[in-house]
């Protein structure tokens, strides 16, 4: 709204990005060598961490195990100090059970829950800086966990945000565009077949402005999942290498 | 300390039946501009730890508008459920729970007479087996010392004492009674005949209501 | 008590008859159900049935301090809950995904959005603002709960009218309504819900699921949208995958259904505040439709009080005499007070003879009833106790 120019005329953001252009992305996996995966990731200033347990078997109530599925289980929270006020309960809340409801069941369409019956996968995710994009900063780490896991899934699962200013869509928003004001739409996709896993926006947004958006949202993620797919083959090499030795 | 019976008046009451779908009986009464829904569940399966071996397990709770329950809901609560105990043949469900669910959906006084008429509305809807009905009425004694019946709210908050009665059926017997304010013994036995009075007119509307109800197969 | 499972025949039937384009209450794939929208005697309480999912909606309003990050700018506050009547499954106090999920839901259509004007609820700037409260109750669950929810709240959102407010200085009276006329809140534009059920991942789509339809359901798309078609909020759920064209298919019927849905509503303030002015009767009590079987309705008419008198007096005579007055305290020592006459002390301590000097007292001073009597065991000469009618020396 007032204050803030989300893009000057020359169409750079408030982080001299151009309208289209992804924060840097920079992904470590296997961070934790107690887990079965893990996956550290930097979106620009969002660092997220994720950590995936499983498949074992169904822990707590035996009531909760499907018979023909495994039982996919995710928390996600924010650390304290992620955000520039303390962040007074950072689980529990609704904001973090809604937050933890979506990452379920964007991985249980990802993930080939039919090989695993009557167990469970945990999926860990925490937040160490929120700028923007947390959603999905949390996907597309808890990707990387779960490949290192070495969990069988259908496709990568990419995700990213993208917004609306001045009729020209803006890919992976940063947290002053997102509470500008303004359109915010995530979009968790599987790249290959372009399925969308999870869609969600906030704010007005007019109708016919809607294709422009989810058009540029999918071009970001497919962007992304280039990059992930880097990470990964790299980091299979590395533990290839230390292996054969 | 003699009290003006002079003209009681009850308001225009209503009820209706069985308008919910999901609860096994469902009832609204309306007095003047009081409003209650009530939605009944039983007999179902009770949680072991409330079990009890030869009885059901009545449970009843009720919801404010707005807000969260507090300490009043549950004095009502309590209400309620000491009288439908008395009035249903528990014994014949043993190890079963009875959920009485309670929505206030407006409040303009006698609030606690008009849950007692529903909640007794519903259990017949549900076909629970009752060995008495029962009906609630509400007597407000005013700064005058006039009895009001059926108060609205705007009476209630100038009156200067507040009781509400439960009577059965069959006997005309008081069930329970809840009262507020300071009132003189006779003044009490006076609201009491008031309210077997009243509350011979709310069977007598018990019954044309399940006459009515039942004329057609639905 | 927990919910009836669906059977797998019960499934497949259901399944089958969605291959077939056919639904159980023989509507169409696009159709909704029957919307009734009735407001009650106060204003800001409203009711929705959709069909026969019915819905509760109270707004009420209090003055606050306003957040730190926004001086100006007044509160909403969205509180969804599932009574237990609803379903067998609800249970109170629990915190179910569902109810989390229709919580946020309707938290983020209607504040995220922007309906109401936030800036107008500003009373004081950094002091005191008015909170916005509005609580939903679910009163019966037969399916696409966020719909009838989010029609339930921006229709008692727009009834709302909250209280007029003076402001002199630092001071601030709030009027009530029989003083001022209550002041409506801005209502910007109705954000609508619509639900879209997904089966058979992803190839078939119902509009307005009912209960049955959404337990054999993959996945659910949600879309609100106002009637200037602009789109408020989007949310999947579910485990589908969907494609960019079925989202947009979807937005393009959602805002069909949306002005249909927002004409209903803004017919049925009309004739709310159209009966209000003619001085008509207004309420749920008048709503009820009166030709139905299971309603009954008696108008107001006086007791008859004829033999009430004799019965209360008969009561009361033939009930056994009431207890003697409580005795006016007795007081052992100054200080302390005791009501009543306390239990003879069985102790077998040897105070006789102090007794009986005190009983012959005791027995001058019971017939001045109005007294309090002060046994006093003090050794002074000259005891006098101040503030008591009719002084009693001891000695």
């Amino acid at each position: 709204m007032a204050g803030l120019e989300l893009l000057s005329d020359q169409g750079y953001r408030l982080d001299g990005r151009k309208a289209t252009e992804l924060r840097k992305l920079q992904a470590r996996m296997g961070v934790f060598g107690q887990a079965d995966g893990s996956a550290y990731m930097e979106q620009g200033n969002t660092k997220a961490l994720a950590v995936v347990y499983g498949p074992h078997e169904v822990r707590g109530s035996r009531s909760k195990s499907l018979h023909d599925r495994a039982v996919i289980n995710c928390q996600y929270s924010m650390a304290t100090f992620s955000t520039a006020e303390r962040k007074r309960r950072p689980h529990g809340d609704r904001k973090s059970s809604e937050m933890s409801l979506h990452l379920k069941q964007t991985f249980e369409a990802a993930v080939l829950t039919q090989l695993y019956p009557r167990s469970q996968i945990d999926i860990y995710v925490k937040i160490l800086q929120s700028d923007g994009g947390n959603y999905s900063a949390c996907v597309n780490a808890a990707t990387l966990a779960l490949v290192d896991a070495g969990i069988p899934m259908r496709d990568y699962v990419c995700a990213c945000t993208a917004g609306f200013v001045e009729d020209t869509p803006l890919a992976d928003l940063c947290h002053a565009e997102e509470s500008g004001g303004g359109t915010t739409l995530s979009l968790a996709l599987l790249p290959r077949s372009e399925s969308i896993a999870l869609v969600q926006m906030d704010a007005r947004l007019h109708q016919d402005h809607l294709p422009a958006l989810m058009e540029a949202a999918t071009v970001a993620c497919k962007g992304l999942s280039k990059v992930l797919d880097d990470v990964v083959r790299q980091h299979l090499q590395e533990v290839s290498v230390q292996t054969r030795e | 300390m003699e009290l003006d019976i002079g003209s009681s008046v009850l308001r225009e009451f209503g009820s209706e039946q069985s308008l919910l779908s999901k609860p096994d009986g469902s009832a609204t009464f309306m007095q003047g501009d009081t409003s209650v829904l009530v939605g009944v569940y039983g007999p179902a399966e009770v949680k072991v730890n409330k079990e009890i071996y030869d009885r059901a397990t009545l449970e009843v709770l009720i919801q404010p508008k707005s807000g969260m329950p507090s300490v009043r809901e549950r004095t009502r609560e309590q209400c309620v459920r000491e009288t439908c105990e008395a009035a249903l043949l528990s014994t014949l469900h043993p190890r079963s729970s009875l959920t009485l669910v309670m929505q206030v959906v407006h409040d303009d006084g006698s609030l606690l007479a008009c849950c007692l008429n529903a909640a007794c509305t519903a259990l017949m809807d549900a076909g629970l087996p009752m060995s008495r009905l029962f009906c609630g009425v509400t007597c407000a004694i005013d700064a005058e010392s006039q009895i009001i019946t059926d108060p609205t709210a705007q009476q209630e908050k100038e009156s200067r004492a507040l009781m509400t009665f439960a009577i059965d059926s069959k006997e005309h017997n008081v069930m329970m009674s809840s009262t507020k304010g300071s009132f003189s013994v006779k003044e009490m036995q006076q609201c009491i005949a008031v309210s077997q009075k009243a509350s011979e007119r709310i069977f007598q509307f018990y019954r044309d209501s399940v006459k009515r109800r039942y004329s057609k197969i639905l | 008590m927990r919910e009836t499972p669906l059977s797998n025949c019960e499934r497949d039937f259901l399944l089958k008859s969605i291959e077939a384009k056919k639904r159980l209450d023989g509507r169409q794939t696009y159709d909704y159900r029957n919307i009734k929208i009735t407001f009650g005697t106060d204003y800001g309480c409203c009711t929705v049935c959709l069909g026969k999912t019915r819905v509760l909606a109270q707004v009420s309003c209090e003055l606050v301090p306003p957040k730190d990050a926004r001086p100006t700018e007044g509160l909403m506050f969205f509180n969804l809950e599932l009574s237990p009547m609803a379903s067998p499954g609800f249970q109170s106090n629990r915190q179910s995904e569902l109810l989390v999920t229709l919580n946020r839901q309707l938290e983020r259509c209607l504040r995220n959005s922007r309906c109401i004007d936030t800036e107008s609820l500003c009373v004081i700037s950094g002091e005191k603002v008015w909170q916005i409260r509005v609580d939903v109750h679910v009163l019966n669950h037969d399916g696409n709960l966020m719909d009838a929810a989010s029609v339930a709240a921006i229709s008692a959102l727009s009834h709302f009218k909250r209280p007029e407010v003076a402001i002199q200085g630092r001071d601030v009276t709030v009027f009530s309504p029989e003083e001022r006329d209550p002041v409506p809140l801005s209502v910007y534009h109705m954000p609508i819900c619509v639900s879209f059920a997904f089966f058979q991942q992803g190839t078939y789509l119902l509009v307005d699921p009912c209960e049955k339809e959404e337990q054999v359901m993959d996945g659910l798309l949600v879309i609100a949208m106002n009637k200037h078609r602009e789109i408020c909020f989007i949310q999947s759920s579910g485990g589908i995958m969907l494609l960019k064209d079925q989202v947009l298919r979807c937005s393009k019927i959602a805002s069909v259904k949306v002005s249909e849905i927002t004409e209903l509503i803004s017919k049925a303030l009309e004739n709310d505040k159209r009966v209000r002015k003619e001085g008509g009767k207004f309420g749920f009590a008048e709503s009820v439709a009166k030709e139905r079987i299971t309603v009954l309705t008696r108008e107001e008419a006086p007791l008859e009080m004829t033999d009430v008198q004799a019965t209360a007096d008969e009561i009361i005579s033939k009930a056994d005499a009431p207890p003697e007055v409580v005795p006016s305290p007795v007081i052992v020592a100054t200080g302390t007070g005791q009501v009543g006459e306390g239990l003879q002390s069985t102790w077998g301590l040897e105070d006789d003879d102090d007794e009986e000097e005190e009983m012959s007292d005791l027995t001058e001073r019971e017939k001045k009833k109005d007294e309090v009597m002060v046994i006093s065991d003090s050794e002074e000469e000259e005891v006098v106790i101040l503030n008591q009618a009719g002084q009693s020396k001891c000695s």
